[in-house]
């Protein structure tokens, strides 16, 4: 083959790996897994914080939006799919945590058994 | 030596000939039977996807639609042609022959015999069409079915599990929307997303486009008689049904068509029978002067 044929059937691979779509619920995976960093970010303000989520959170409902009325993803069996709708509360944070009042950084820490004011009663020591 | 090529050597040449040459004209009937075996008119429909997803309404009709426009299609359209006017040839005989004179009422009641053979050669083959073109259409239904039965077969109980799973965080969701958009729009500054909007605009016209689709005749499930929605299998196993009930009827009639043929073959004999006497009649011979005793006369005087 010569040179210049295959450096246009690698480019040609490169464009079209580039162009291939991520899944709505993948989309929305990258979003929440940006917001969770943005829970932990201790490089941020208080207020830095919570401007950057008020933003974050109005596109993580927008995607949990699109991915609920996602047709393709119905009875996808999928692993990815099957985990997400096992866990409503962490895969629909923005929605899960309005409808039960909380913020989103309260709801994800209940949903592993953690709470502000457990979180607020412990206390640094060594082990 | 085997006693074969005795055996050969034994037969007269004229007589070899002779097997040798009805054994080439058995071959040649045998060949030309099975080139029209391979000739007859075909239908052969193909049970695919495309045919599957049709609306039940259509379904129906596109099926009649590409075997009418087959060669089975076109050679049983074009036999009932033919049948239809063998029947009014024989119409036209029957009456012909109330009317017509001894002599040639004769000649008509052979015709006619004749006619009505031709007729029921032509109901067999009409019959022998008609069949293929049903068990043709059954076994379209049945491979429907069992595409559709794997179709079904599909279902897991894991997949189960999560139509059940999405179904509920469907619920869910719809239940939490008014919520969830009172509390992200709580902060005044903050206005509808980009996606909130246009999702909204094109939800209208979604459900106009959607609400137009469930009224479209063509979309109409399928009903049985006391107006239950039908499944699509359902509706297939009532097609496989109709085609069994239609085998059912032409069973019947060729019984029909076998006692016509029985009627036609007692008629040939009772008009021979008639010819028979008619010839008898005709001889110049006195059958009462055949017996010994009526020409005694002869031997008694010289």
């Amino acid at each position: 083959m010569k040179p210049q044929f295959f450096a246009l059937a690698c480019a040609s691979v490169i464009a079209f790996s580039a162009t291939a779509h991520a899944g709505t619920l993948e989309n929305l995976e990258r979003e929440r897994a940006m917001t969770i960093n943005t829970f932990m970010d201790a490089s941020l303000s208080v207020d830095e914080r919570q401007a950057k989520l008020d933003s974050q959170r109005r596109r993580l409902v927008d995607l949990e939006r699109i991915v609920m009325r996602d047709e393709s993803l119905r009875g996808q069996n999928t692993k990815t799919v099957r985990i997400a709708f096992q866990n409503y509360d962490v895969t629909f944070l923005g929605h899960a945590s309005a409808e039960k009042g909380h913020t989103m950084f309260d709801h994800w820490l209940s949903q592993f058994d953690v709470s502000t004011d457990s979180l607020m009663a412990t206390r640094v020591g060594r082990r | 030596m085997s006693d074969l090529p005795l055996l050969i050597h034994r037969v007269e040449p004229k007589r070899l000939a002779t097997v040798l040459g009805a054994i080439f004209v058995g071959g040649a009937i045998l060949v030309a039977t099975s080139s029209v075996a391979f000739s007859a008119p075909q239908w052969s429909p193909q049970s695919s996807e495309r045919l599957i997803k049709l609306p039940p309404s259509y379904l129906e009709k596109s099926i009649e639609h590409d075997f009418a426009r087959s060669e089975l299609g076109t050679a049983i359209h074009d036999s009932e042609e033919n049948i239809s006017l063998k029947g009014n040839t024989l119409a036209d005989l029957q009456k012909a022959i109330e009317t017509a004179d001894s002599d040639v009422r004769g000649e008509l009641r052979h015709q006619f015999l004749s006619e009505k053979r031709n007729y029921l050669a032509m109901m067999s083959e009409r019959n022998d069409l008609r069949r293929k073109h049903l068990m043709t259409k059954r076994r379209l239904f049945d491979d429907m079915l069992s595409r559709l039965s794997a179709e079904e077969g599909e279902m897991t109980p894991e997949k189960e599990e999560l139509i059940e799973l999405q179904k509920a965080a469907s619920e869910r969701f719809e239940s939490s929307l008014a919520k969830v958009d009172q509390r992200l729009f709580e902060a005044p500054e903050l206005e509808e997303s980009k996606y909130s909007k246009q999702y909204a605009q094109n939800k209208t016209a979604i459900e106009q486009l959607v609400a137009r689709i469930d009224n479209h005749k063509m979309n109409q499930t399928a009903m049985s008689d006391n107006g239950v929605p039908l499944t699509r299998v359902e509706h297939v196993r009532r097609m496989v049904a109709d085609v069994q009930t239609e085998l059912a009827v032409l069973d019947q009639e060729e019984t029909i068509l076998g006692y016509m043929a029985k009627l036609v073959a007692l008629d040939g004999m009772a008009l021979a029978e008639e010819g028979l006497d008619e010839e008898l009649l005709d001889s110049d011979v006195a059958q009462t002067n055949l017996t010994p005793a009526k020409n005694v006369s002869f031997f008694l005087n010289n």
